[in-house]
């Protein structure tokens, strides 16, 4: 539905505040949550062609170690993951490049206090290549790192795998932009 | 415990032995339990 102004004294409708509600710019997609003590969380069936451009946020969970959560698109395996960027400790001015190609992209740091992810996913479900940028924060630092997923393969979920330990809790949501 | 667990969706289970040893081959540890605040 096109952007519709309303004017004063005019009545908003039920459907149109239905209308409203259902097409908002940013429209949930689904969620899970994370069990106890998991390696891996694969979400499947969120990606379709309903939207073009997703948001996964993933937070409120703990690890059991230090370690980075990578994230995986269903049906895209092999070394076709570019990522880049940097990440940097609180408190320190230092700053450290990373660029590199594997098998997946890292989401997220994650720490044994509290972290959270902010991933910006291009074109997953479409037949084109895929493009994105993942944002973290943990209680030791922050990452910074758009990716390039060299693959035009469809993909209808994904799985997040942690580089080492394990997950306990927390929430991975979903979200599709709206197109029109 | 022997091996993580894997979350499909909302069903979470212990990971098979072939599944943990796929695990094992990715370069995946159990890690250190305490934290250090270093980038890794």
């Amino acid at each position: 539905m096109a952007i519709k102004t309303f004017t004063t004294g005019e009545v908003l409708t039920a459907a149109d505040t239905n209308t409203y509600l259902a097409n908002s710019g940013l429209v949930y997609v689904t969620s899970a949550t994370i069990g106890t003590a998991v390696s891996s969380v694969t979400v499947s069936n969120c990606f379709s062609a309903t939207y073009d451009h997703y948001r996964i946020i993933i937070s409120g969970g703990v690890a059991s170690t230090q370690n980075n959560l990578g994230l995986q698109l269903s049906g895209i395996t092999g070394s076709v993951y570019n990522q880049l960027g940097y990440y940097q400790l609180w408190g320190s001015s230092t700053r450290f490049d990373y660029a590199g190609t594997s098998t997946n992209v890292i989401a997220c740091d994650c720490s044994a206090t509290a972290y959270i992810a902010d991933v910006e996913l291009k074109n997953p479900f479409a037949s084109l290549r895929k493009f994105g940028n993942t944002m973290s924060q943990s209680t030791n630092n922050q990452y910074s790192m758009p990716f390039y997923i060299n693959s035009t393969t469809s993909a209808t979920g994904f799985t997040l795998t942690t580089g080492s330990g394990t997950l306990t809790g927390g929430t991975i949501i979903v979200y599709g932009y709206r197109k029109a | 415990m022997t091996r993580p667990n894997i979350q499909m969706d909302d069903e979470v289970r212990e990971m098979t032995e072939e599944e943990y040893e796929a695990l094992l081959a990715t370069g995946w540890t159990w890690g250190e339990p305490d934290e250090t605040p270093t980038a890794d």
